[in-house]
């Protein structure tokens, strides 16, 4: 009886002693944050929601690892334009807004996490939809813009205008009504600005009549994009339509 | 004691004679003098690297990759590059654009050892021989590398054999070679190939003419990747910046004429276009898939059934007529039935022209269509197909009316439009064919677009025949119309355009087409968003007809830089029969599958995904493909 009591103290010891706590890294508690601003209005860039990501690449890891090469990771950046990461290791970083809407930018190298770092990046877009209308005419939607390009020199073709709509709020190419019935009535154009558009810089375009159905709320933007990496869109903010 | 002390000494005397002589040479295994020092061990020894070639054929799975022997289970045409590049539809298999993580070092590996070491037996060989299968070894290497080249870009060329114990791992990573050199190895190991080789080999194994056909085919892919990569819109990448993809495009000529004359050296072979059952030149086409002995075949690969066999007749014609396995994995799609000569499926008011029977679809049809395609009424291992859609009780709008098929259109109220089951009638008369199209039930037995594949299938394998690993159909990896075809577009985009011509003609004659040779146009065509002429248009499309379902489409689109132009949001279309029951004729209608499938290809899939697991080992692979 005692020698099986002193066995269990034992066992119990034991187990104890696996739960001591032996982590040799403190807890990733940097938080970075910011915001993605169009360097011509000075709004944040309007996208879907983890479009597209920043890519951060840890310079002090590969400092205290001669010969290691670290690779990105992704950040991944809200549809109102912000991001916010708060479980990262400190140290010095290099980051890439990359693959978005909007002409390539400059890693930005030294970047120093600490607890709260902000850092806000400043990005052309390929396209600025603007003057965005929904109007419904019974169950008939229609979707108008304006589409306007900041750099027009050398942009690559522009691709397509698409009206994008949904059921929930969230709204654009992540989540969508994908039917053909609204798929059809984008305007595939990918042909060059001045093709498409001439010599000014903005052309409005009017997409539909979308058939949608009353009784229902329906979330609509619309979106354009250039042949450009991804082909990623540049969205018009996200319309509330009640069909009566 | 003293009979204890002789069997001990006996043991003592046993143990001590067994410890000698430990390291005799091990009489059971084929070491380097036997498979080197004799042609017969070296086709031995090169068994392994052919079973291991990167050939897309019966047994490759798009989302698993080449997976060589019998060990394959039976799906990998379930999950075809057709299916993926949605040349047909049935099986759901998404596109894979990231890739396979194919990465055949090991392959290569074996290869380089034969190459280092055979000049050793030198001397047991005549120069010819000798030449030949170093010709061969370097056929087998350039073979693994552009199944890596076209799917990467530049990756690490590799010709010495490394010793993992003496060297450093520092010097054991080899970083990536451009783009450009690349090909350009490839073009050397396959020159070296066609000037080395001999002009005859058995089937199923290399010859100068084989190493040629690779090179036509793998040059005329570099040409296009040294043209087109500049409307990929990557500058911005670093690995484009470093050139390790992409190619300068003043160097696309350079490969356009190696293609070119590559073509030029295979005329001069014994090979010709199958013409052996003339004058039906539908049966003609299908039979040029069965014949084993088709002097259009310059390279295939074999499978007899017992040790290998593959399970494409299971997997493509329908259960039980046809199939006694789980039946067809996929009907072509009418997108791609319609590039070839097709009816028309409307007349001028835009109404659906009438049929007296379902088969006089096929009065207009090329007869290389129906020689790829099975159709209504057709006939295989003695039974008919039978494929109808469903019953309109009247029509009397356009085909526009139907809205592609959607159930919102008022025609197609349930009053009105009748679909059912296998055997449902609507007044007396079956709704459906007896291999589809059924409404709401799998795509296996049920014609999804209208029609079968006829091409590659082996019209003389019994129904009770067909099952798994049971088909014996030789995969054709190079033959003569493919060739044909490269020169034509390498001859094209060198500025050769009439002769570029001769070459299609020589196929659409073969084909029966209305029109064998187009006149040459020159007009810009912008599909794909950058100019090409119209006419080179065509022999791009040419391509798509003559080698449908030949697993060249989805290396064709990666090539001309055209992936997520071609496959964007694009709707797989189904060829849908309907009897109208008041006029007692029947219509086709171009309706949207019934899934509502659409294929999207991003951009990034213009290259695969160097594998992650390879740069941990080698970080110097890095710059990773553009947009991974």
């Amino acid at each position: 009886m005692k020698n099986i009591l002193h066995l269990l103290t034992v066992v119990l010891l034991l187990s104890f002693y696996g739960c001591q706590k032996i982590d040799n890294w403190e807890e990733p508690g940097a938080r970075i944050y910011g915001n993605i601003i169009d360097k011509y209005t000075g709004t944040n860039l309007l996208m879907d929601q983890n479009d597209w990501q920043i890519r951060i690449i840890d310079r002090t890891w590969e400092q205290n690892n001669p010969g290691a090469v670290a690779q990105f990771q992704s950040l991944a950046v809200m549809r109102d334009g912000v991001y916010n990461n708060s479980k990262l290791f400190p140290g010095t970083y290099d980051m890439l807004p990359y693959d978005g809407p909007f002409w390539p930018v400059d890693t930005v190298k030294g970047v120093i996490l600490e607890k709260k770092t902000q850092q806000d990046f400043m990005v052309t877009p390929y396209l600025q939809l603007s003057n965005f209308k929904a109007t419904l005419n019974g169950t008939n939607l229609t979707l108008e813009c304006n589409v306007k390009a900041p750099v027009v020199s050398s942009l690559p073709n522009i691709y397509e205008v698409k009206g994008f709509l949904s059921l929930t709020t969230f709204c654009g190419n992540s989540n969508y009504i994908n039917i053909a019935e609204y798929n059809n009535l984008r305007k595939s154009i990918n042909k060059p600005w001045a093709d498409e558009v001439g010599a000014t810089d903005n052309k409005n375009y009017s997409l539909g009549p979308f058939p949608v159905k009353s009784g229902y709320t329906y979330y609509v933007r619309m979106g354009a994009n250039v042949n450009a990496l991804s082909r990623r869109y540049n969205y018009t903010e996200i319309l509330k339509v009640v069909v009566p | 004691m003293k009979i204890k002390l002789i069997i001990l000494s006996l043991i003592f005397g046993f143990t001590v004679s067994s410890c000698h002589e430990l390291e005799l040479e091990p009489k059971g295994i084929l070491g380097e003098p036997e498979l080197f020092g004799t042609a017969f061990g070296v086709q031995k020894y090169f068994v392994q690297s052919y079973m291991n070639l990167p050939i897309e054929d019966f047994i490759y799975y798009a989302n698993k990759g080449y997976m060589p022997g019998n060990n394959n289970s039976w799906q990998a045409y379930k999950n075809s590059l057709a299916s993926m590049s949605g040349e047909i539809y049935g099986w759901n298999v998404n596109i894979f654009e990231a890739g396979v993580g194919y990465w055949p070092y090991d392959d290569i590996r074996i290869i380089n050892i034969f190459i280092n070491n055979f000049p050793n037996y030198k001397s047991k060989y005549d120069d010819a021989t000798y030449n030949s299968l170093m010709g061969e070894a370097r056929f087998l290497r350039a073979f693994f590398y552009q199944g890596m080249a076209k799917r990467y870009g530049g990756v690490p060329i590799i010709t010495e054999v490394q010793d993992p114990v003496t060297t450093s791992a520092e010097d054991l990573q080899i970083p990536r070679a451009s783009e450009y050199d690349t090909w350009k190895f490839i073009y050397e190991d396959l020159k070296f190939a066609m000037e080395n080789m001999s002009a005859k080999s058995t089937a199923g194994r290399a010859n100068k003419y084989v190493a040629a056909a690779l090179m036509s085919r793998s040059m005329l892919y570099a040409g296009r990747i040294a043209k087109y990569t500049q409307y990929l819109g990557f500058e911005s990448e670093s690995a484009m910046q470093g050139g390790f993809v992409g190619i300068d495009p003043s160097k696309a000529n350079e490969f356009f004429q190696y293609a070119y004359d590559a073509g030029l050296c295979i005329e001069n072979g014994p090979y010709a276009l199958y013409v052996k059952n003339y004058p039906d030149k539908a049966t003609n086409f299908a039979n040029l898939f069965l014949d084993k002995t088709s002097a259009e075949t310059i390279f295939s690969k074999g499978y007899d059934g017992l040790i290998f066999g593959h399970c494409y007749d299971a997997l493509m014609s329908p259960n039980p007529d046809f199939s006694s396995f789980v039946g067809a994995e996929g009907g072509p799609v009418l997108q791609h039935m319609q590039l070839y000569d097709f009816p028309a499926l409307t007349d001028e008011q835009g109404k659906p022209v009438r049929f007296a029977k379902r088969s006089d679809i096929k009065n207009e049809m090329e007869p290389r269509l129906l020689g790829t395609c099975y159709f209504d009424g057709d006939e295989l291992r003695g039974k008919k197909f039978d494929i109808q859609r469903g019953i309109y009780v009247e029509f009397e709008g356009t085909a526009a009316d139907a809205q592609s098929g959607s159930n919102a259109a008022s025609i197609n109220s349930t009053a009105n439009r009748k679909l059912g089951k296998k055997g449902d009638k609507y007044n007396g008369v079956l709704i459906t064919g007896n291999h589809g199209m059924f409404e709401n039930k799998g795509g296996e037995n049920n014609a999804f677009m209208g029609a079968f594949i006829r091409k590659y299938i082996d019209v003389n394998l019994p129904t009770e025949m067909v099952r798994v690993n049971k088909s014996t159909t030789s995969w054709i990896v190079f033959r003569l119309g493919e060739i044909y075809l490269n020169t034509a577009e390498a001859a094209y985009e060198l500025g050769k355009r009439s002769e570029a011509f001769d070459y299609v003609e020589a196929i659409r004659e073969r084909a029966g087409c209305k029109i064998i040779r187009p006149d040459i146009d020159q007009a810009t065509s912008s599909n794909y968003g950058y100019p090409i002429e119209a006419s080179l248009q065509f022999i791009r499309d040419e391509r798509g007809r003559e080698l449908y379902c030949e697993n060249h489409y989805w290396w064709d689109l990666k090539t001309w830089r055209i992936t997520d132009q071609v496959l964007n949001n694009r709707y797989l279309r189904a060829l849908a029969c309907y009897y109208i029951f008041d006029e007692g004729k029947y219509i086709y209608l171009d309706e949207v599958n019934r899934d509502n499938r659409t294929k999207t290809a991003p951009k990034r899939s213009a290259y695969e995904r160097i594998p992650q697991g390879e740069i941990n080992k080698n970080p110097k692979l890095l710059p990773q493909n553009p947009l991974y």
